[in-house]
């Protein structure tokens, strides 16, 4: 039977569902968007299985450290075992969910800030946008790691604060893409309808200007959390960030310096766990920009 | 019992780095209900700015009302408070903006943007509201309401979208219809549909209209008043037939002679007004239009013309309005005679 269809094309398109057809166009895209579940997959379910199957990833096994230290990769132990004994692929694991819990974590706070001050820069105009503005040019003056590592060494060290020196090191990319869409998006005429309309000020900007501008902010974000995963390996590499013996992919690397030539997997592994993760967010990133159809700018 | 609406000697002055830009520089008129008034004139004489400041949209800053005022149902609207003044926005006073192409949010369904009205001012629940967006969409004449409110606004075509904003304007059921060139960017078959469906609405609801455009044919279908607008100054005001067919203002002559003529069988070209509108931060001294105008004397280039009544109801800005000797030479009189 044939289904009842609109003078001017198919029911029930809506701007989601053109995104979502053209972004599974893009094959690039969707094995990147399939690698991140895999992970989230992974290491949310970690606690159920990985410990008995794979190992301790913290707990050292002092009778057994002897034998275990450096093995090579094994069936039991498939991506070998470090210096202390403990199986790789668990470390590699549990550093999984720092890093994803900081592309979370640090990205939502950055992505806050940014579409509050971008929001006020673009919507308020004059002053607002001078003063905001000029405080995002003086954080990109910034030299950005040596930036994060004196925001922890205020703050001190942890993961807490690994999401809060990256989300006040990110806000003004945020806040300068947000602000141009806002400019962009405040000049159509439906947002002078709304205010024709008699809505008030808040219901403009969040209902009206908001979903219209955010698209870029998607993308935005999307690559970003790969950047955050980074700067997190680098600061817990230079051991500001995840403490030892706590696993995180950067921490990990740090260690595995040492055995650089006897036990390269020790640094393989998780240096490939970097590098497809935050190649993964940067590809679904650049498949949700060409699928939202958002044209970068600032 | 005072008018619907009265505009009074208005002043809108935008205060910007090149010096102040005199929009609006002295514009009254009345709206009665059931009534239309045409607002005409070029791009920049001050149409939509007067419109705009009816409803207090215009950006304060740079953008200021500097003296007179704008009276609604006998209350200033500049003295309404900013709750005040959103409670009359699209409740009492609706408007309709140019291009339909823009003037519904994409990324809201048809019903819920126009049943939002709705929702802000009568207290409606987003069910009743596009339910009451469905009648309204019938009312405007698209079929099948019911099955269309799901629609979003790239699903229809400019006449409906229009059509939309329309029923939009009026689901709170306004005393006052400003429509800013509601028909400029529609096909001309979709203008008539447009037009009459306005019309019609009128007759039903006994809602004024203010029509702004720039169209003369739509005001000769539509408006029983009409003011003519030339760089911020009204230049002549009156009752539609007696603007059209005895107009008093030079500027207002040069409008209807630069209109394509049917009823003479001359293969002639059209004969536009020379030269450009002033800029409105240096006015020329004197009357507005005397260095366009082909009639100006030296009295026009020293001192501005007041508005004033020649015949009862019919107000004109030319020195010379009075005189009819020179009203004879109106090139539509000197039509209307061969």
């Amino acid at each position: 039977m044939p289904l009842p269809i609109s003078e001017f094309g198919g029911k029930g398109r809506t701007l989601r569902g053109d995104a979502w057809r053209r972004l599974c166009k893009n094959k690039l895209a969707l094995v990147a968007l399939g690698w991140i579940i895999f992970v989230i997959v992974i290491a949310v379910s970690a606690d159920l299985w990985v410990p008995r199957v794979l190992g301790n990833p913290i707990e050292i096994d002092t009778t057994t450290v002897a034998q275990m230290s450096l093995n090579a990769p094994s069936s039991a132990h498939p991506f070998g075992t470090d210096f202390a004994g403990r199986d790789i692929a668990s470390r590699v694991i549990y550093g999984a969910r720092v890093s994803l819990m900081v592309g979370v974590v640090a990205v939502a706070i950055m992505v806050l800030l940014g579409l509050i001050a971008g929001a006020f820069a673009a919507y308020y105009g004059g002053w607002w946008d001078a003063i905001i503005m000029r405080t995002a040019d003086i954080f990109f003056a910034f030299p950005y790691i040596l930036f994060a590592i004196v925001l922890l060494a205020l703050l001190g060290n942890g993961i807490q604060n690994v999401f809060i020196a990256i989300g006040i090191l990110g806000w003004p990319s945020i806040a300068r893409v947000f602000r141009g869409s806002v400019l962009f998006v405040k000049e159509n005429e439906y947002v002078d309808a709304a205010r024709a309309m008699g809505a008030s000020t808040p219901r403009i900007v969040f209902r009206h200007i908001m979903p219209n501008a955010i698209a870029p902010i998607i993308v935005y974000a999307t690559m970003s959390v790969g950047g955050a995963i980074l700067t997190e390996a680098a600061l817990s590499f230079l051991g500001m960030g995840v403490q030892l013996p706590k696993p995180s992919w950067g921490g990990m690397l740090s260690e595995a310096q040492t055995y650089m030539t006897s036990a390269p997997w020790l640094m393989l592994y998780p240096g490939l766990a970097i590098l497809t993760t935050v190649l993964a967010f940067v590809l679904l990133g650049d498949g949700l920009r060409d699928a939202l159809d958002v044209k970068m700018k600032g | 019992m005072a008018p619907l609406l009265e505009v009074d000697d208005l002043h809108v002055h935008f205060f910007t780095r090149d010096g102040v830009v005199k929009a609006v520089d002295g514009v009254s008129f009345t709206l009665e209900p059931g009534r239309t008034l045409g607002m005409v004139g070029e791009s920049g004489s001050g149409k939509s700015v007067t419109a705009l400041s009816i409803m207090r949209l215009i950006p304060e800053p740079p953008g200021k009302v500097v003296s007179g005022d704008i009276r609604f149902k006998g209350r200033s609207v500049l003295q309404m408070s900013e709750k005040e003044q959103r409670d009359m926005r699209g409740n009492r006073i609706a408007m309709i903006f140019q291009d339909p192409m823009t003037s519904l949010n994409p990324v809201y369904r048809i019903g819920k943007q126009i049943g939002e009205p709705l929702r802000l001012h009568k207290n409606m629940t987003g069910k009743e509201s596009v339910a009451a967006a469905a009648e309204l969409l019938g009312r405007v004449g698209i079929p099948r309401p019911k099955e269309r409110v799901r629609d979003y606004p790239h699903e229809f075509s400019g006449g409906m979208r229009q059509r939309a904003m329309i029923a939009m304007a009026l689901a709170c059921g306004p005393d006052i219809l400003i429509a800013d060139e509601p028909t400029t960017a529609l096909d001309v078959t979709i203008q008539a549909q447009i037009l009459e469906l306005m019309q019609e609405i009128q007759a039903r609801t006994e809602s004024a209209i203010m029509m702004i455009t720039h169209d003369l044919g739509v005001v000769a279908d539509m408006a029983d008043n009409v003011l003519v607008m030339y760089a911020g100054k009204a230049v002549e005001y009156g009752p539609a037939d007696e603007v059209f067919y005895r107009p008093l203002h030079p500027y207002a002559w040069g409008l209807l002679e630069s209109l394509p003529r049917h009823d003479v069988d001359d293969k002639g070209k059209l004969c536009p007004i020379k030269g450009q509108p002033p800029s409105l931060i240096n006015l020329p001294s004197g009357c507005s239009f005397s260095p366009r105008c082909a009639y100006a004397q030296d009295i026009c280039r020293s001192q501005a013309p007041p508005l004033a009544e020649i015949d009862p109801g019919h107000s004109s800005a030319c020195h010379f309005s009075a005189d009819k000797q020179f009203i004879a030479q109106s090139p539509r009189c000197a039509m209307e005679g061969r």
